[in-house]
């Protein structure tokens, strides 16, 4: 084989077709030797180097150089053989003949895959003129010429895949569809065939971008079609033949076998495409066959299916909205009937023990539930918040197990809960009632915060728990009223079972609301630490003294919810008085100005009482200021008349009378005439005599708990009048801030803008908002202009 | 069994047995040698260039030894590398008469060795640098076949390039 004459089209193509039915295989297998590929190389390259000379080959670089005589341009040489090429290649790829055995894809992928070797082969024995002529020919801007290997691909794709591949996809379509139905398929066919449409899609303008019009248009679309078909139809027939959970376990069987599918043999780019097909085909479609298969998994607490549909919700995220929704309804339908159940078994109980006592109705009710008029039977506290807290915690457990903390279902389960917290049978009997939860949550706190609670009885009530609870309540000022009047007695008391939970708690109140939401309870702990060191003060100013120890408190008025009451005027008998004189001494000596008022309705005292048998150990007395009063004067004499003894201790009658009373009806004074019934009262010349020798079997007696007066209704009202005061002050405050800075506002654009910012405190009405306006407009604040406009007044 | 080798032969059938990557440096034997063995060397393999004579392959193969570890920059930055002075090893190695080094261009053009291509220009780039018409006249052995009024006429139009 001896090398053609260098400038001759005819004879250099003749010379090197032979080589190229070699390489793309024409002849057979038969190998390509490196002589031959260098032969047809330099062919190329001898004809393209010397057309473009157009001079003879000089040997001495001038006459390379040297300008041309004919032509003063260079030019490359290679068009003519570019298009001899691309004739050949035409012809060639027409000439592909299919076996009659084979099938349309197995043909085209055997030849394929022989013709792409080939065509690398071709690239490089044609690279003399890609590198010049090809490269020159694109950046002077022809699109039509391409380097050979994309040539040969252009070429495939023109005379190959267009003209067949309507059958050729759906062969491929087919063969997809066999593998789902679980046959066994050669996936190296749908591979390759696939692969190809990917190098089939090429970018004239920029052949090293990758471009997909090939692989989308002829593959994917009709592909997504198709896999929509199949899945709508197995889905519908599968369902219609088993349960939900079935399905949704195929379902999740079916995803994972197409996204193996996908990253076997589709493009990156089919991925997003064939996953919305499939999420649509399979999950958006029945996701109402599975909203009415949850309601019955939640009846079951199947955990694990609830996952499950969770999971495959989650690909269609729109489709939680509903799941949501439902699961908050559910939460609330589910909390209406627990609790409704738990009232019903309350007031059951109430009716036998009231009926076992025999006087139904009134004071029958089992120690802790008490009557109160006109809600129905008042449930236990701890009762009602353990149910609050189980309901809350039973949902919490599926919010975490099966939907991952999801904060669409922590909305839900906090919503829902919100709700429940609220309005229920036995915070709000009727729906005009003020919810009883804040006071019934308070109750609860005190219930484990007092010293006096049994350990057994309080074993499953915590902070954590009431930190619960106090997240979903709307009335947050009733609560920190309540829990304020509980810990203030805890104070005074000397019942706090520990100051370290205590201050925990008003830190995690402070930090769910607000600094500003405890700080008068911070104030009162602040008060009794004050009073601490007041109390070491007066102890060291005082001397011996018929007063022992004695704990005065010094408490801000505002502060704490106690008040001043004129019926409780004492007067202190002289012997007691030095150390009161002595605490408004320093007191006032450290705060000039500043007034004292002794709250003798609250404190305690301990006494000694030498009224024993002789060689006995002295009694000891718990009683109330007033009853201290009254014991201290029979220091004097033994018998006063009444009108005499009530003389000295000062107090209203009906304050007096009710602490007396404890003494003679525990034997404590002889009472003449005796008194005619156990709660009678006196006259005002009934003597009243101290017993010589008191008998009692305990060395303690406390006197304080049977002192009968109406207090504790009467705190519960004012409890819920201070609330109320609190409200309509916040809300004045709220509306004079606005329209200070407004002047001028519309009746609606107030109420909606008040609304929102007392939502951390409580829950307005509009009608409470309309009667402050009334107020503030009265007070002249604001005036009323036209219609519905109200203006600031400066 | 030791390393197989290419064999380049030349157009003179003279035999040139060279390591795989020195013979790589011309991308054409090393795109030939992907296409042929797909799985790689197994035996000896000869290459006939039937371009290039053993006086310059040797001469070529010579540079592509040398160079048989240098990585070259493969980037697309054409102006950064046309800028850059021959390296100093190259320009003493293309310290040859014209006729080789215009055979060395030729060769590495055929071969597909673009570094060497590279040098190669630059040299005979440089051998123009600063010279008069005159002196390139003889350097490159150039018969003037202007007429002074053609002469002339050219120097006028093209005397805003002339350095002053």
């Amino acid at each position: 084989m001896s090398l053609p004459a260098y400038s001759d089209l005819n004879s250099t193509w003749n010379f090197i077709q032979p080589g190229l039915e070699f390489i793309l295989g024409a002849q057979g297998d038969q190998g390509v030797t490196s002589k031959m590929y260098m032969h047809c190389y330099t062919a190329v390259y001898n004809y393209c180097v010397n057309k473009s000379r157009k001079s003879d080959a000089g040997s001495s670089l001038a006459s390379s150089y040297a300008p041309n005589a004919d032509n003063n341009s260079y030019s490359l040489a290679g068009a003519e053989i570019y298009s001899k090429l691309e004739t050949y290649l035409t012809q060639f790829i027409k000439g592909l003949k299919k076996e009659p055995h084979e099938s349309l894809l197995e043909f085209y992928v055997r030849k394929w895959t022989r013709f792409t070797i080939g065509a690398v082969y071709m690239n490089n024995v044609f690279d003399y003129m890609n590198r010049y002529w090809v490269q020159k020919e694109r950046s002077d801007g022809r699109r039509d010429i391409y380097d050979v290997n994309t040539l040969s691909l252009i070429k495939w794709r023109n005379e190959m895949f267009q003209p067949n591949s309507d059958v050729l996809i759906k062969e491929i379509l087919d063969l997809i569809e066999k593998q789902r139905n679980n046959m066994i398929v050669d996936t190296s066919l749908i591979s390759t065939a696939i692969k190809s449409l990917v190098f089939l899609s090429i970018d004239a303008n920029d052949l090293k971008k990758p471009n997909l019009v090939i692989y989308v248009n002829s593959f994917e679309k009709p592909f997504l079609k198709a896999t929509e078909e199949y899945y709508s139809r197995e889905s519908s027939k599968f369902l219609a033949e088993h349960n939900v959970v079935d399905y949704m376990k195929k379902c999740e069987a079916r995803l994972s076998q197409e996204i193996s599918r996908s990253n076997n043999y589709l493009e990156e780019h089919t991925k997003n495409p064939l996953l919305d097909t499939l999420n649509n085909a399979l999950i958006k479609n029945h996701a109402q066959e599975m909203y009415d298969q949850f309601l019955i998994l939640l009846e079951q607490n199947q955990i694990e299916h609830i996952q499950r549909m969770y999971k495959l919700l989650y690909k269609v995220p729109d489709t939680l909205v509903h799941l949501a929704d439902t699961l908050e309804e559910y939460i609330k339908r589910e909390a209406g009937k627990t609790l409704e159940e738990i009232k019903v078994q309350a007031e059951s109980q109430a009716a036998t023990a009231a009926s076992t006592e025999g006087t139904p109705g009134v004071n029958g009710a089992p120690t802790r539930s008490r009557r109160s008029a006109g809600s129905g039977v008042a449930i236990d506290y701890k009762t009602y918040i353990n149910t609050l807290i189980a309901i809350y915690n039973q949902f919490n457990d599926v919010v975490i197990k099966a939907f991952s903390k999801d904060t669409r279902f922590i909305r839900s389960l906090d919503n829902a809960c919100r709700h429940f917290v609220n309005k229920n049978p036995i915070a709000t009997p009727t729906t005009r009632s003020n919810c009883k939860t804040p006071e019934l949550l308070a109750k609860y706190a005190d219930g484990f915060l007092k010293s006096t609670s049994k350990e057994a009885d309080i074993l499953d009530m915590n902070a954590d728990n009431l930190m619960i609870v106090f997240k979903f309540i709307n009335d947050k000022d009733a609560f920190e009223e309540h829990y304020r009047r509980s810990l203030a007695k805890r104070l005074i008391n000397g019942t706090c079972k520990s100051d370290e939970l205590e201050e925990s708690i008003i830190h995690r109140l402070q930090e769910e609301n607000s600094i500003e939401y405890t700080s008068k309870m911070t104030k009162m702990f602040s008060d009794m630490k004050a009073s601490e060191d007041l109390k070491a003060d007066v102890r060291n100013h005082v001397g011996e003294n018929l007063v022992k120890e004695f704990n005065p408190l010094i408490l801000a008025q505002s502060m704490w919810p106690f008040k001043y009451l004129d019926d409780y005027n004492l007067n202190v008998p002289s012997e007691l008085q030095a150390p009161f004189e002595k605490v408004i001494e320093i007191y006032g000596s450290k705060h000039s100005g500043r007034q004292l008022k002794w709250l003798w309705n609250h404190g305690r005292a301990e006494l000694k009482a030498n009224l024993s048998r002789k060689g006995k150990p002295p009694f000891l007395f718990t009683v109330s200021n007033v009853q201290l009063m009254i014991l201290i004067a029979f220091n004097k004499k033994n018998s006063y008349t009444f009108k005499e003894l009530h003389g000295i201790v000062g107090t209203s009658r009906n304050i007096f009378e009710a602490h007396l009373l404890p003494f003679t009806k525990y034997k404590l004074m002889d009472q003449s005439p005796p008194s005619s019934g156990p709660n009678a009262g006196f006259n005002d010349d009934t003597v009243l005599t101290i017993v010589e020798e008191y008998k009692s079997k305990k060395l303690k007696v406390n006197f304080i708990s049977n002192i009968k007066t109406n207090e504790p209704k009467q705190e519960e009202d004012e409890a819920n009048k201070e609330i109320d005061e609190a409200r309509k002050n916040f809300l004045s405050a709220c509306i004079v801030r606005i329209m200070k800075s407004r002047k001028v506002c519309k009746h609606n654009d107030l109420i909606n803008e008040v609304m929102p910012q007392t939502l951390s405190r409580f829950r307005a009405k509009p009608l409470d908002v309309k009667r402050v306006i009334d107020q503030l407009i009265e007070k002249k604040y604001i005036k009323r202009i036209e219609d519905n406009c109200y203006e600031y007044m400066t | 069994m030791s390393t197989p080798k290419v064999i380049i032969i030349s157009s003179d059938d003279e035999k040139f047995p060279v390591e795989q990557k020195v013979a790589e440096k011309s991308i054409l034997i090393k795109n030939m040698i992907n296409d042929l063995n797909p799985d790689g060397l197994e035996e000896d393999f000869e290459i006939p260039t039937p371009n290039v004579r053993s006086n310059v392959l040797s001469k070529v193969l010579e540079w592509c030894e040398h160079h048989k570890n240098t990585v070259f920059a493969d980037d697309e930055d054409e102006d950064v590398k046309k800028s850059l002075p021959v390296e100093e090893w190259d320009k003493n190695f293309l310290k040859v008469d014209q006729e080789m080094l215009y055979e060395i261009i030729l060769a590495a053009n055929y071969l597909n060795i673009k570094p060497l291509l590279e040098s190669g220009c630059k040299m005979v780039a440089e051998m123009i640098k600063g010279k008069s018409p005159e002196e390139l006249r003889r350097t490159f052995n150039i018969v003037s076949d202007f007429s002074p009024e053609e002469e002339a006429a050219i120097r006028r139009e093209n005397e805003w390039a002339e350095d002053r």
